[in-house]
Formats: C-alpha cells, structure tokens, sequence
C-alpha cells in the first residue's frame, strides 16, 4: 500500500512539472496559433536562472522566484522583436522557433561547458503524513502547480484581461474592431506562456540534472499534450499533459525503460492520430 | 565564357535559365574538386561527406521544396537504414554494393511509406502542424529506442562497418569513395529532376499552389504526399547507407532530431524547391564549419551562429541563397502558357 501511495505521489509531482510546461505552450498555441519549438529551452533558460542565483551564493529560492521573472521579459522582447513577424505563417515560425531554441540551447551548453550541474533542493528531506514518508520539495511543485492552474484559471473566467484574451481568441478581427489591442495581448499571452517555462524549469531542476539537452525531451512530451488535449482550451492542454505525464512516469514500472520512452509518444501520437481534435474540441479558453 | 555568353544571348528572347548553369556549374566543381585536393585525404573527405549529406537534404527538399511535408524527421530513415546496412555486414558479413545500396533504398522506402501513411493518410487531411510534430516525434522516440538497445551497440552505435565490396574491391575513404557517392548523387539528382518536371510533379506544384482545389479536382493529394514521402525516405535511406560505409560508423545520434534539423538547415539555407539549392547549402554549411573549427574562439560559438544564420534566414530569405539569382517562375517549375509579366 505504501508502495503504491508513493507511485503515484510521484506520478502527480512529475505530471504536474508537465502541466506547467504545457500550460504555456498551449496558451501560446491557443492564441497565435504559434507552435513554439523554443519552448523546451525556455524550460531550459528557467532552470538555468537558478543555476545562476545558486552559482552566485544566493539562495536557490530566489532564484525559483526570479526564473518566471527573467523569463517573461525575455518571451516579451522576444516577442517584440522575431516572435511578431510569424504570426500570419505557422510554419514559418515553427522553424524559426526551432532556430532561436537552437541558439539558446547552444549558448546555455557553452556557458556549462557541456558538464553536468545538480543543484540542492531548496526544501531538503521528508515528511511523514500517516506513517507515509514523502519528499518536500515535490509537495512544493504540486501545490505551486495547483496554484498556477487555479489563478490561470481565475485569471481568464473572472477578469477583465481574460474577457479580452478569450474574446480575442474567438474572433480576433472581431476583438479588434472592439477596441481590444491584439498586439498587446499576443506580447503579453507570450510573456506568460514564457514565464510558466520558466517557472517549470526552476522547479525542476533540482530534480534533475541541468543539462543543455533537458529541453528538447519535454518539448516533444509538451507538445503531444497540446495536441492531445486540444489546441483552443484550456482544460485540454492540461489534461493532455496529465495523460502523458502519467504514462511517461507510470509506464517504466509496466515494461522495461528502454521501450517505455518511445512507447509513450507512439501511444500519444497514434491517439492524436485518430482522434486530431483532442479531449476537449470546443474552443473556449 | 563567349560560349556562356552565346548561349545566353541566344535564349534571352526565351527564358532566361539560371538553374541549368548553376547545376552544369556546380557539377563541374565537384568533378574538379578531388583533383584538386589531391592527396590532402582530410579534405576528400569532408568533400565526400557533403556529397553524402548533400543527399539528405535533397531528401528533405523533396518533401518540404516539392510536397510542402514540414518534415523534422528526415533522418530517421538516413539512420535506420544506416544501421541496417551495419547490421547486414556484421550479422551476414555481406556489403556487395548491387545488394546494399537497394537495400537501403528500400528500407527508408518503406519506413517513409508507413510513417507517411500513418501521418498522412485517413479521412480527415492533417494538420501541417501534426506532421512536423509526428516525424520529429518518430526521430525522437527512434533516437531513445537505439541508444538504449544493446543488439545494436546502444549509445555507441556500430563503429568499424564492414568496407564496401564491388566484386572483390573495397571502398575505403578517398578519391574513388568520392566519386561513387557523386555518381549516386547524380543518379538521385537526375530521378528527383524527372519527378520535379513530369506529370506527377506538375500535380506537386498545384498541390503547393492550392491544395484544396486540387482535392476538388478529384485528386487524392494525401496519396500524392505520401508517395512523395517515401521516395523522399528511399533518397534518404541510401545517404544513410554511404554515409555508415565512409564513416565505419553509425550511431543513434544519426537518426535523431539533430541531424533531422541540420538538413532542414541546409535546405533552407541554398533555397527549397529547387534541388541544386540543398547541395549548395550542404556544401556552403559544412565547408564553412570545416574553416571555422580550426578557429578555436569560432568553433566555440559556432553552433550559435548557425541558429542565428538560420534564423536570420527564416526572417528575412526564406528563398534562401538561390532565391537571389533565380526567378519564382523558375524556382517553383514552369509549366502551361508563359503569360507576360510573369518574370
């Protein structure tokens, strides 16, 4: 029983890192119809933020605290500068997308020196809840995750920001011809959709080694959530990302390691495959 | 270069063709260029390994230049049929070049096929999007499975290849390898010039145009696209082939998304849709990153700057370095009635 508790404690840590990463890329992919192959390194460049504030002799959590900061002014000047241009051509921008995360995974991989780093847990140790030991740290993710989806959720349901956002979503000429800045709110989905990247990164990476390579596994893994679940919803992307950070962290227990990982994004893809509208099929962000 | 000039004088009341004289140019300078290195083997080499790879790209430039399939997966086939052709020397101990090289033809022939039908193909058209994805996803997971297969070699790959046999003759690295791999160059070359002008490429270029009113015209045009795809995986698969004989190895690193984007690369950069654009690009890239590791300051950033090259070329040449010198008209294939005004 003990066993299985802490499966599936672990289970939720690790799909819960996935609906951070997924949230914002299909935020962005709702919206600009933007499918972001960079966003795999902006985990990446979240995750490194840290590095940084560990490296310097700050305290790792402010670092956690900065990533989603560095990281929405990066999305936004990015956004301003090269992400503006892509928004009437798709693939245009999947390849550019994919050109600034190769610039940025190459940079960050000679800033490491191709090493390894391991960074502390900024909340060491365990702690006992009915007898069950459980990791600290990964009760932070769930309950900063938790936290995130609520207040996105708050964000576009109650807000007037998220009227704009969702009424921009449906018909942009329309929003547009209603007095609603576009423009605007594309630079700022970007800079959240940036931010929730790298926030994700900061959590995670003191669970995992930082490498420059980190990014590129979740990118594929993300990107099968937002198709999963479908592009133009909210709840999709999430359940998406829930669906395959369960079986990317429960399947390893099923069969051997080796199969598991392509087993996952066969299974997703083959899904998304037969059913291309995801879980969720009407739009209403 | 009066015969240049005769020749051009002589059409200019036509079209103006730039692309024949670039590929007579370019076909020229890879027929000089080992007599011209000479013994410098270091150099036969990487002349060699662009020819090879010069291959890949036209793979991807059948797709993505011909059929508007964004493939991120291109290598896929270059690697699996990489590693077939290891596995056929060590386990079989047999690599004569008449039963190798079909082989592998055959094998990124057929993975291609099935992918593409598996992408491609059913009732509904996929998405653009869904494709891309689904050949990076299918690189990726190929990518994890090798590196962690030990039958064929996990993440070492398989080093020390068996040499490949013509009759009793070995290739080994040097002028004759080069030449072989420029005489398969030629031969794909001249196979994707012929689909490119008849009949079935013409249906590629409306398909690029308007894929819809194709469709309306009674055309299957996911059939067309998947066909395309796996002659594509076929051009790839034997790249892969020559490529694991001249390296003596092939690794999973070869079949993986990097490799996939480094040709997307090399498309993009010499100018898609026009198949001497990506064995311009090919060679332009590598000869460039050739030069620069000597450099070590360079060398250190220059995976950085081929982002940013490629980057820049997205925003602001997506004809890429061909798209200067030569026409729309002539880039994309001129078929019907020439109407004025359309130069």
């Amino acid at each position: 029983m003990d066993e299985v508790v802490r499966l599936v404690f672990d289970i939720l840590a690790f799909t819960s890192v996935m609906v951070l990463i997924v949230l914002g890329l299909g935020v962005i992919a709702s919206m600009m119809g933007i499918f972001n192959f960079a966003h795999g390194e902006f985990v990446l460049l979240g995750a490194y933020t840290v590095f940084l504030f560990h490296e310097s002799g700050l305290p790792v959590w402010t670092g956690i605290l900065a990533a989603p900061l560095v990281l929405a002014v990066f999305g936004l000047v990015l956004e301003r500068t090269v992400i503006r241009r892509f928004y009437a051509a798709p693939i245009i921008a999947m390849l550019g997308t994919y050109a600034i995360g190769l610039v940025i995974r190459e940079s960050v991989r000679g800033l490491l020196g191709g090493l390894y780093k391991s960074i502390p847990e900024p909340l060491p140790g365990v702690y006992s809840l009915g007898g069950i030991d459980f990791s600290s740290w990964r009760t932070v993710i769930l309950v900063v995750t938790a936290a995130v989806i609520a207040g996105s959720w708050l964000m576009l349901t109650r807000t007037s920001i998220g009227l704009q956002i969702r009424g921009s979503l449906e018909n942009p000429a329309l929003a547009r011809s209603c007095g609603i800045a576009t423009p605007k709110l594309y630079a700022l989905t970007f800079a959240f959709g940036s931010a929730l990247a790298g926030l994700a990164g900061a959590l995670i990476v003191p669970l995992y080694q930082l490498s420059a390579d980190i990014g590129l596994r979740f990118l594929v893994q993300a990107f099968l959530s937002v198709m999963l679940g479908g592009v133009g919803t909210f709840e999709g992307p999430v359940l998406g990302a829930a669906a395959v950070g369960a079986t990317a962290a429960g399947l390893p227990w099923l069969v051997i390691p080796v199969l598991a990982d392509p087993l996952v994004f066969v299974l997703a893809l083959a899904i998304v495959r037969f059913r291309p509208q995801g879980f969720i099929t009407q739009g209403r962000l | 270069m009066t015969a240049v000039a005769g020749l051009l004088a002589r059409r200019r009341g036509r079209a103006l063709r730039v692309l024949p004289l670039i590929e007579i140019g370019m076909l020229l300078v890879a027929l000089v260029t080992p007599f011209v290195l000479g013994e410098r083997t270091a150099l036969v080499t990487l002349a060699t390994n662009v020819l090879i790879l010069s291959m890949l790209a036209i793979s991807f430039d059948l797709c993505w230049g011909m059929s508007g399939i964004m493939s991120f997966g291109q290598a896929l086939f270059f690697g699996v049929a990489g590693y077939v052709i290891a596995l056929v020397g060590r386990d079989l101990e047999f690599s004569h070049i008449w039963g190798t090289l079909p082989l592998a033809a055959v094998t990124g022939f057929l993975l291609a096929g099935l992918l593409g039908a598996f992408l491609l193909l059913g009732r509904r058209t996929p998405t653009v999007i869904f494709v891309a994805l689904g050949t990076l996803t299918g690189s990726y997971a190929a990518e994890r499975l090798v590196s962690g297969w030990q039958y064929v070699g996990a993440g070492n790959g398989l080093s020390s290849v068996k040499l490949l046999q013509a009759g009793s003759y070995e290739f080994v690295e040097g002028v004759e390898f080069y030449f072989l791999a420029l005489g398969v160059l030629l031969l794909v070359y001249i196979a994707a010039r012929i689909l490119k002008g008849s009949q079935l490429g013409l249906v590629l270029a409306g398909m690029r145009q308007n894929e819809e009113r194709l469709a309306f015209f009674g055309y299957r045009v996911q059939l067309f696209k998947a066909l395309v795809f796996a002659q594509a995986g076929a051009v790839a698969g034997i790249a892969g082939a020559l490529y694991s004989y001249h390296q003596g190895f092939i690794g999973p690193g070869n079949m993986g998304p990097g490799l996939s984007t480094t040709a997307v690369l090399y498309c993009l950069f010499g100018g898609t849709g026009t198949l001497i654009g990506p064995v311009i690009g090919t060679a332009a890239v590598e000869v460039i990153t050739y030069l620069l590791a000597d450099i070590d300051a360079i060398k250190r950033i220059w995976p950085i700057l081929l982002g940013l090259v490629l980057l820049a070329v997205v925003m602001f040449q997506p004809k890429g370095i061909l798209g200067i010198f030569v026409s729309d008209r002539e880039r994309i294939g001129s078929y019907g009635v020439r109407t004025e005004g359309q130069e």
